[in-house]
Formats: C-alpha cells, structure tokens, sequence
C-alpha cells in the first residue's frame, strides 16, 4: 500500500467516522480518560501507588469511611468535613522561658455542623532531640464559644505529651484526653462524684471513676469519637444549667461556634524544632469528592489512579489477542491440511476451558496473586481464540480471490502474501473487534481482583471493589466505596463498546444497511 | 461429503470427550503442585504427631532413621513417592471419572466433594436456571419486537441499554442491589443476604429475589439486541418479502415465517444460556452469598481444599464442553447445511 492510499483511505475513514455519533462520544470520552490515565503522578503525587497500600500512615489523617463533603447537602446531620492546617496557614509565635523555647500556635476552627470532627492530630514535627527527655513537649487547648452555665471555656486535651521527631498524635485516643475531659465535665458540674473537691485532679480521674460504677460504664462507652463530640458538645441545658453525664455522652448536641485551638509546644533551647512540615488536622467525617474507604484513602484518588491500570490492561490484552488471534486464524487458513486441523483442535480445546475457573487456578499456581504482566499475559492467552475463528473464515474468502493466486504465481512466498495481502484486509475487522475486546479485559481483571486474586501494587478499581466487600460496605451502606468503582469500569466498557461498534458499522459496509 | 446426522452426532460427543480429556489434564498439571504442597504440610504435621506420641510411650526422642522410614511410609500413603507426572495422570483420571475423594478442610458441611457439589448444583440450577428462563422470555420478546420497527425509540432504548449492561460486572450490579433494597429501602431483611443460609422456603424465595432481578437487568438486553439483529437479518430475506407480498398478514409474517426462519441460531443461543448459567456466575453468588457452586467455589479457595476445586473446574469444563456440542448438534439437527460444512472441514 502507497502512502498516498494509505492517507486517503484514513481521510475516507475519518469522513465516514465522523458522522457517528455515538462513535464520535466514544473518542472524546475515551481522550478524556487517557488525559486522566497521563495527568495522574501531575495532579495527585507520584508516591500515590506505593501510599495506596492498606496498613500505610500516608491516610492516618483521613477519617475513615467517610462519606463525601456534598452529601451534607442531602441530609439533616450535617457532617463536619475534613481541615488541615499547614505551614503559612498558622503563625507560630516563639518566646522562651526557664532556658526553654514556649512555641504557641493557634487556629480558628469554626465548628458549625451536627456532628463534629472525629478527632485532631498533629503531624511531622521534626527536632533534633537525640535523647527522649530532650523530646518536644505538646500541650493542647480549645477555646470553646461561650456557652450558658458554663465557668471554664478553655478545655485542656493534652499536656506535656512527648512528640518524638516525624510521629503524630492522635489527640481523641490517648488516656492524658479522656482524664482531662472528665476534669473539666467534673469542673463545670456535669460528672458528679462522691468526692472532696482537694481529692479531685487530673491525674487521678481513672481511679475516681471506678469508684463510681454508673460513671465507669459511661466512660467505658467513650470511643474516640464519642469524646469529641462532649468537646465541641453542649454540656449545660438552656437554662444554663449542666446536663446530666448521662445525657452528655449517650445524647451529645453539637456546641456550633468558632472555637480556637492552640498548641504549645515546649522544647529545651539547645534542641532546633522544625515547623517546615507540621500540620494540625482536624479530622472530619465527611471527605472531599467522593469519601474515604476503610483505611482512610480517598476513593477519588483511586479512581483516578485506576485509569491507568484499566486502559493498560484493556489495550495491551485486546491488543495483543486480537492480533495473535488474526496471525493464527490467517496462517490456519492460508496453510492448511493437517496444520489448519492441528491449529482448529487446539483453538477448539482453548474455548472450552472454563476462563474465570482458569483464572483462578493459574493465579494459585502462581502463588496467589498475579501482577500486571503476568495478569496480561494470562488474559491474552484466554483471549485470542474468538478472533482466531471470525478470521480463519474471511481468510478462507480472501485466499481464494485471483490476485492471491496471481502473487503466487509471481512467487511471492508465504509470508508475503500473509502479510501484505491477506492481513491488511482483515485490519478492519481487528480495529473494530480490538475495541469490543477491551471491555472484557477490564472485566475479568476487576472479577480477579474482586477475589483478592491480583497483586497490591496497583490501584485498579476492582481492587477498591474487594476493599469495599471486606468491608462489608453493601451492608453498612457506604455507596460511596461501591458505586464509583463500578461507574468508572461502566464507562470505560461503555466507552470502547460505543467506539467498536462505530468502528464496525464505518469499516464493515455489510453491516451499514440496518 | 455429507453426514448422516447420527454420525455426525457420534463424531462431534467423541470429540467432546476428548477435548475434555485434555482439558482435565492440564488442570491436573496444574493441581497436582498445589496439592503436592498441602500433602507436604500434611506429611510434616503428621510426624511431628509421630514423634510426639513415639517420645510418649517409649520415654525416648525417635531415632533419624525411624522417622524417615515412618516419612517414606506417609509419602507412600499420599502417592508422593511416584514422579510428579505419574501423580497427575492420576489424578487426571480420578477427577475424569468422578473419583473425587475428599477434600481436607470440610466444605458445605461434608468432606465428600461430591456431596460438596451436588448440593451446590442444585441450588445454582435453582437460582440461575430461574433467571436465564426469565432473561431468554423476555429479550426475546423485547428482541422482536423492537426488530419490527428498526429505528424506533424502543429499539434505540434496547441498543442503548444492551450497550450499558455488557460493560457492567454482574456482581457489582448486584451490590448495588443489595445496597438499595435492602440497605436503603430495607425492603428485605440484612441477615438475608449478611448470612449463606435460609430457613424456610419463603425465605429461600426472597432471598433469590434480588439475585434473580440482578441477573435479569444485567443480561435481558443482551439478548434482546442479538435476537433483533437476527430477526433483521431475516427479515431481508427474500421469502419474506414474497410472504408480504402474498399479503401474509404482518403478525404472521413475524411469528410464523420470519421466527421460525431465525430459530437456529437463537435456539442455539437458549442452550448456552441455560447450560452456562448451570457454572453459574462465581462472583455474583460470591456477593449475594448464595450457596451454590460459586460460593462453594470461593469457600473451597478460601479454605484451601484443592479437590474440591479441581472437581468444581472440571464440572465447569463439562458444561462448557457440552453446551458447546449440544448447541453445534442443535444447529445441525435445524440447519443441515452445517453438517456438510462441518464434515468438510473437520
């Protein structure tokens, strides 16, 4: 073929493609996605994959299974999205006494939801303390809204805990909390306790609350979470009087107001403390675009990521079938005789075999999860045998037409006229059924990946489907770990079904009279 | 060149059973080194077991080469002694003639994996049989119908929506079920699908319901689109245009001539359908914890037993194989074109 023939029957294509417009939808759609599949290290970060796997901190301050922010737009609670203050988002104010440095941080958060944040961590304070006394001290406050009835606005979290160099803390989960909490219910009347006033201190709240057997199965049901929403709860009726304990954990309503979180953190002053990296997170319950899975990822991210696997596996498995699939149903039927029947037999006992079932053999064989090539390699291997078939038949056509005969007679040899002759004539059909494959592909890879078959070095979107089933997120009704997934390998079948059979109905005339 | 029909049917059940022959091989390959490392396992656990009662009742640790003539005995036991291929042949031919033996862990309540699978075939055939029937009435009614007005919007929405479901997994359809009715609308009650069994008949049929509906959605359009593209495809033939002509009403036309003319491949389609839907869908049953062979299959994996999973395959093997020869046997017995063409090439 000329060059020349070769660009005019691409701009007869073209001009002939163009017209369909659901094939037109497809290639649009299907840019999108590999604009997507491309820009994902730019817009996210590179380091995604490796973060991605379960058990990482890259996540620790994401809430976990949190449904995505709009949904409060949906519902009478709304829910307290996620904050994170980074550096030039808080001033630190430095001042020193007793041969220490005093670091002072404070930032507004304004809590104005039904149901408050889950939890405030701090993050990537680094020092060079070289011994653990020399460690960084933190102390946490929250300066509430005024509130009726109540003495003590100012509610200790945390004091003088350590922060080790590059560690977090999870402030909600740590005992120092909960024992300042119940001073500070017991300070403003809400915890009763047969005790006199001197006896009553921070450090001695556990053992006073076992002396109290109904205080004590309260405090036992405190989670993490149940703790803070008494932070940035009312804990005193409209009259200004306090609530009952009881009722402040079993009935927690929302305090909405600007509150003030401040951070002091203490260091001796030969130890250098680094801000560059420190970040206050106040962890909401609802999360960006899409929420967060069980261990906090956000699913957006996944899905974004998964493009790439997708497209990879769908391309790289049609491609490869279809043509594997063409070269051995052209050469069984250009050869012939015992090789054509040698070449049926064989495709026949391929079709045969169950694929998932195989799948899932060979993946043990293995060792029990597969990576992406070898995913590849095995999906070709069940997948070339349709085409094989479809162009063993037009092969047989074409073979018979006179200048095939004519090449010969020129002496043309075998695999000239194969490939310059017969297999041109059968691109076509391989474009159009290339694109039809890809939805298998994508298919078979989410089924394996849903059986926890594949490795975890990818984010596929089949993956994010298994996470959500052992979380049991059908269930719980997490919609948000189910239905994304499950869209993107929706669209990206639908995608390359709208364009294959656009491609059928431009390249194969017989099929343009319906 | 042509083949009395019985012939052919001889001709194509012996190339069958070869073909599954074969295929029971390979997977034996296959089987035969997982099952060598769980045999293994087994062999060292049991002469610890020995060792331990040996050190018990005669007050002293067994000698080295006690225990590796009591381990050459246990390897002997397995058949871990023969070479590897020996053992797969075997096994190759256990599996072939159903000597399925028993699987170590026990599954669906039995270690007899033949057991194992009856009862789960039973309930697979139960649920997907049920819904193939209902997927096959009614895409091919939607299918010749909307082949009667090409073009119209109900022929548009069936394209439309046959496109949409092919690209859609089966089981993710079928969360999404569970999450709707059941989660949101609380329609069904949770323990139906949190839990694998039922207690009562009443509760079996709810509990298929969301199953069925899923299979349903996700397989009526298909069908609806293949059986109008064949409807079509006849309905250009030149006897129908005669048939109009002779002012055969158009009901007729449909029904009688152009139908009749499509049976072959559709029937041929019918019989892959109910015999495919016999393997069930693994994962599908996997979500709405249906105990049939995809369950069965998943607890076997998840469990390890290797038998039960080499019988499970070798059964889907059959029901492809068969469909296979059935559906070509079909055709030949409708079309006898196909014979001669069949016997030309193979």
């Amino acid at each position: 073929m000329r060059w020349v023939d070769f660009k005019d029957s691409v701009k007869r294509f073209w001009s002939d493609y163009k017209h369909q417009k659901s094939g037109m939808l497809g290639i649009i759609s299907l840019l999108f996605l590999i604009v997507i599949a491309l820009a994902a290290p730019i817009i996210t970060n590179p380091n995604v994959p490796q973060e991605w796997q379960p058990g990482g901190t890259a996540w620790l301050v994401n809430p976990k299974n949190a449904p995505p922010v709009w949904e409060n737009y949906f519902t009478h609670e709304s829910m307290a999205s996620a904050v994170q203050f980074k550096p030039g988002q808080y001033h630190v104010v430095k001042s020193s006494k007793d041969g220490y440095n005093v670091y002072t941080i404070t930032v507004d958060y304004n809590m104005n939801y039904q149901l408050p944040p889950v939890d405030i961590v701090l993050l990537n304070l680094k020092s060079n303390a070289s011994l653990p006394k020399d460690n960084p001290v933190v102390k946490v406050q929250i300066i509430r809204p005024p509130e009726k009835g109540v003495k003590n606005n100012t509610l200790l979290l945390i004091d003088g805990v350590q922060f080790p160099s590059g560690s977090q803390i999870q402030i909600a989960g740590l005992q120092n909390t909960l024992n300042y909490l119940l001073y500070w219910l017991y300070e403003n009347g809400v915890l009763k306790l047969n005790m006199p006033p001197q006896m009553v201190n921070p450090n001695s709240m556990q053992f006073l609350i076992m002396t109290n057997p109904q205080a004590s199965k309260l405090v036992a049901a405190l989670s993490a979470d149940r703790r803070m929403q008494i932070v940035f709860g009312r804990i005193t009726d409209n009259a200004g009087n306090p609530r009952s304990f009881n009722d402040v954990v079993n009935n927690p309503e929302p305090l909405k107001g600007n509150y003030k979180v401040r951070i002091t953190i203490t260091a001796p002053k030969e130890v250098n403390v680094d801000f560059s990296d420190f970040k206050i997170a106040i962890v909401g319950r609802a999360y960006g675009l899409l929420g967060t899975d069980q261990y906090g990822r956000p699913i957006a991210l996944g899905l974004l990521w998964g493009t790439r696997v997708a497209l990879a596996i769908g391309l790289a498995v049609s491609i490869a079938s279809v043509l594997i699939g063409i070269f051995i149903g052209v050469a069984s039927a250009y050869l012939g005789g015992w090789a054509d029947e040698a070449i049926q037999r064989f495709t026949e006992f391929m079709m045969t075999l169950p694929v998932l079932p195989m799948l899932i053999l060979l993946s043990l064989y293995l060792g029990g999860r597969i990576d992406l090539t070898q995913l590849v390699i095995i999906l070709v291997i069940f997948g070339w045998m349709g085409t094989t078939k479809v162009a063993r038949s037009m092969a047989l056509q074409i073979k018979e037409q006179t200048y095939i005969e004519a090449a010969r007679a020129l002496g043309a040899s075998t695999g000239r006229v194969i490939f310059k002759h017969i297999v041109p004539q059968l691109l076509p059909y391989a474009f159009a059924s290339i694109a039809l494959s890809v939805p298998g592909a994508i298919l078979s890879e989410a089924g394996l990946s849903f059986l926890g078959l594949t490795s975890q070095n990818m984010i596929t979107w089949g993956q994010m489907l298994n996470a959500a089933n052992q979380n049991g997120a059908t269930m719980n009704g997490y919609w948000w770990q189910i239905i994304p997934p499950g869209l993107a390998i929706a669209f990206v079948g639908l995608v390359f079904v709208l364009i294959g059979v656009s491609l059928d109905t431009v390249l194969n005339p017989r099929l343009k009279r319906s | 060149m042509g083949m009395s029909f019985g012939r052919y049917v001889v001709y194509r059940t012996v190339n069958a059973i070869i073909i599954l022959f074969l295929a029971v091989l390979l997977m034996s390959a296959l089987f035969t080194k997982l099952a060598d490392e769980q045999l293994t396992g087994q062999v060292q656990d049991q002469i610890q077991a020995f060792a331990q009662s040996y050190a018990k009742t005669h007050h002293q640790e067994p000698t080295k080469e006690l225990l590796e003539k009591q381990r050459a005995i246990y390897m002997h036991d397995y058949g871990l002694d023969k070479p590897y291929w020996r053992r797969a042949w075997d096994y190759t031919v256990n599996t072939f003639t159903f000597r399925w033996g028993k699987s170590i862990p026990r599954v669906f309540g039995t270690r007899d994996v033949r057991e194992q699978i009856w009862t789960a075939l039973l309930r697979t055939i139960l649920l997907f049989t049920t819904a193939e029937i209902l997927v096959i009435l009614i895409g091919i009614a939607l299918g010749v119908k909307s082949a009667q007005q090409p073009g119209s919007i109900l022929d548009r929405t069936i394209s439309i929506l046959a496109m949409l479901t092919t690209s859609l997994p089966m089981w993710w359809l079928g969360m999404l079920m569970i999450l709707f009715f059941v989660v949101y609308l609380g329609w069904l009650p949770i323990t139906l699908y949190s839990q694998v069994f039922t207690a009562n008949t009443k509760q079996l049929l709810e509990k298929m319901s969301l199953p069925v509906l899923t299979i349903v959605i996700n397989l009526f359009g298909g069908w609806a689109w293949t059986t109008r593209n064949i409807m079509i495809g006849t309905m250009q033939e030149d006897f129908i245009m005669v048939a109009r002509a002779k002012g055969v009403p158009e009901r007729k036309v449909i029904y009688g001539h152009a139908l009749k003319a499509a049976a072959p491949p559709i029937i041929t389609m019918v019989i892959f359908g109910l015999i495919g839907s016999l393997s069930g869908a693994i994962i599908t049953e996997i979500v709405f914890n249906w105990p049939g062979m995809g369950r069965l299959y998943w607890q076997a994996l998840q469990a390890d037993a290797v038998k039960t999973m080499m019988a499970l395959n070798y059964m889907f093997a059959i029901l492809t194989v068969f469909s296979m020869v059935l559906a070509d046997i079909l055709y030949a017995y409708l079309d006898p074109r196909v014979r001669i063409g069949a016997a030309a090439r193979s």
